[in-house]
């Protein structure tokens, strides 16, 4: 039996027929599945209450995105000085602000759940919102996920031997190093960084994701300008990163350091490096993975500024960009995305952990 | 009961050496922060060094200016010291807010316990999963010239979800507790249980809530600044840092503009997170050792 989320349909269909016996009678029998229908249907209640509050919070705002297009447009082309009534209605009925808030929110919600559609963005009008957004998505997975992905395995394995030789000199400066620069921000490191290597040294790029005098595509000139650009941001999330997880694998191994299973290990003459893997960091495995999937969804948060630092044309650039021009179509298609991101992933978490972990109970 | 509160809170700093630490640390910032406008004034020696072409732009760092002066020829040194301050403020402001609002919500659902649990701890779920700095950045953006405190405000709005998240988890196990029963029974007042029995007991949580809104609101502002989307009218750290990077500090060598308020934001960030981790090795004595001794 699998803990597979069932479609949305299924969810409707069993809401309306929970009254029948036969089917109460089934989930109670089957505890997983009742939980999995549980946990899916608090995960619909958070999305659907997420994308609300958020775009309540974007309408609720001041500004006006269809008087900031057009005066741009008259500022580019010579566009007659008043503009019409009725050009101001087709604008507002484009971006979806005409009628009252609740229509509005009702026509949103409708385009982007059937559609996936954000309606147009200003950065880039007429181009969608979803458009511009995926255009930017590949730098950043592909900057962020990377460097993600190294910080978490280099602070995983320098936790575990910090943890597993505590008591030594190098491991309490390793620690307490930690503890001090794992909630410093990613973008004073990128400062340093770049006055050290880009303006005092000038062996590294500071600006932009590759070099513009090479076309992209896939030539290894191309690919050896995008890792040279990328690695002073890269650098700098790495470093902070790791610092974090370097923390919490620490925390979650070293309590299991005493239990006796582990001397019992030694006592077998089982090598310490099978040992350290096999049995003390058991218990970190999991929830690393769990923390390492929910943090993945928040890359928000920090990493705007990095990529507004060094101009890297990624989500947080577009975001800035698109705040700056009250875009509000991409910022809140930004905004929904990430939500989406961080509930998708928690839930598949949860919905996996009760297989892979026996202590994990699921009938709360 | 305010006296257990106090010997519980000389106990836990007590025990734990990395706690004291961080509360020396912050003790001194806020030392410093108290004292900026009578060291902002020492440094003007008799004028203000804060006033636009005080003295020549660009100064490097010497005998007069220990770390040279800024494109309009303002004293960085005089700079930092205020900057300092008012981004200390504005983790005071928002953390309190967040704070007192957390622990009315986590009390609430907690000890209540039901639907009403239910309805505020899915609320919760709910602002915990919006990012926060899109939604700041776009606030900010029409916050022009507002007061530091209302700067605050602005800023506990997203950080009291995440004390309240904290706090909550462990209203659930102190509930539970066979001494909160036992005032249950000898038919004690809600409040009476909740001041005089959870209270205390919760203070180490109630501390890291505070200290991770704290340290949330401060790297907030800063990061608004920093891309020059910050509230005007608010001098804060990250504000300096926005100059030193639109004015080419970088590259004309003036490094202790951006330097130097990333080296006193990363002490006061280091500081917060020792004040973390220590609360937490005293009331989860599993982790004691985990610091490396």
């Amino acid at each position: 039996m699998t803990a597979t989320a069932p479609p949305a349909e299924a969810v409707e269909i069993t809401a309306k027929s929970a009254a029948r016996s036969g089917l109460r009678a089934w989930l109670s029998r089957h505890p997983l599945a009742a939980y999995a229908l549980r946990r899916f249907g608090l995960y619909l209640v958070e999305l659907w209450g997420a994308l609300t509050v958020a775009f309540f919070f974007f309408r609720l705002i001041p500004g006006d995105p269809v008087r900031t297009l057009i005066q741009t447009l008259q500022q580019n082309y010579i566009y007659n000085q008043q503009a019409s009534t009725e050009v101001i209605a087709r604008y507002q009925h484009e971006f979806g602000l005409d009628g009252n808030i609740f229509t509005q929110y009702l026509k949103y919600m409708n385009k982007l759940i059937l559609h996936g559609d954000l309606g147009p963005s200003l950065i880039n009008y007429p181009t969608p919102a979803q458009n511009v957004i995926l255009h930017s998505l590949p730098w950043t997975i592909g900057l962020l996920g990377i460097s993600a992905v190294l910080a978490w395995v280099l602070g995983i394995i320098i936790g575990a031997v910090a943890g597993w030789r505590r008591g030594k000199a190098g491991s309490a400066i390793i620690t307490n190093l930690s503890i001090a620069l794992s909630h410093v921000p990613f973008f004073f490191v990128a400062l340093i960084l770049v006055y050290i290597f880009a303006y005092t040294l000038g062996m590294l790029p500071a600006r932009s994701a590759y070099d513009s005098n090479i076309s992209p595509g896939l030539s290894l000139d191309f690919i050896g300008s995008v890792l040279k650009y990328g690695l002073l941001p890269g650098l700098s999330i790495v470093v902070i990163g790791a610092f974090g997880w370097i923390l919490s694998t620490r925390m979650l191994m070293v309590p299991v350091l005493g239990e006796d299973y582990l001397t019992y290990a030694e006592a077998k003459g089982l090598k310490p490096w099978r040992i350290l893997t096999r049995y003390a960091l058991r218990n970190c495995y999991l929830p690393q993975v769990t923390a390492f999937g929910i943090s993945l969804g928040f890359i928000f948060n920090g990493n705007v500024l990095v990529e507004q630092l060094f101009n890297y044309p990624g989500l947080g650039t577009t975001l800035v960009t698109a705040i700056q021009q009250l875009d509000f179509n991409t910022i809140l298609g930004v905004t929904d995305m990430a939500i989406f991101s961080v509930l998708t992933a928690v839930l598949l978490l949860d919905l996996l952990l009760p297989l892979l972990d026996p202590r994990v109970k699921y009938w709360k | 009961m305010t006296m257990r509160v106090l010997t519980a809170v000389l106990r836990t700093v007590r025990d734990s050496r990395r706690l004291a630490t961080g509360l020396v640390i912050l003790a001194l910032m806020v030392l410093l922060a108290l004292f900026s406008p009578l060291i902002v004034h020492a440094i003007g020696n008799g004028h203000d060094p804060l006033e636009l072409a005080a003295y020549e732009k660009w100064l490097v760092p010497s005998g007069d200016h220990i770390l040279g002066t800024d494109q309009f020829g303002r004293d960085v040194l005089a700079m930092v010291v205020s900057a300092m301050s008012v981004s200390l403020q504005i983790g005071a402001i928002a953390g309190v807010i967040s704070t007192v609002v957390g622990v009315i919500v986590a009390f609430v659902a907690g000890y209540k316990g039901g639907w009403v649990d239910g309805v505020l701890s899915t609320f919760t779920g709910i602002l915990l999963v919006i990012p926060t700095f899109p939604l700041l950045i776009a606030l900010s953006a029409y916050a022009k010239n507002v007061s530091l405190f209302r700067v605050g405000v602005m800023i506990s709005i997203f950080s009291w979800p995440f004390a309240a998240k904290t706090i909550r988890s462990q209203v659930l196990s102190l509930r539970s507790r066979p001494y909160v029963d036992l005032a249950r029974v000898s038919k004690a007042r809600d409040l009476e249980i909740i001041g005089t029995e959870l209270l205390p007991n919760l203070l180490p949580f109630i501390g890291v809530g505070f200290a991770s809104s704290a340290l949330g609101a401060i790297f907030g502002l800063v990061g608004l600044e920093v891309i020059g989307l910050g509230p005007g009218g608010v001098i804060d750290l990250g504000q300096i840092i926005f100059n030193a990077i639109n004015t080419g500090a970088l590259t004309l060598g003036a490094w202790p503009m951006f330097v130097v308020p990333i080296v006193l934001l990363t002490l006061l960030f280091a500081a917060l997170n020792m004040v973390n981790i220590g609360l937490e090795e005293v009331y989860n004595p599993r982790l004691r050792g985990v610091a490396g001794e």
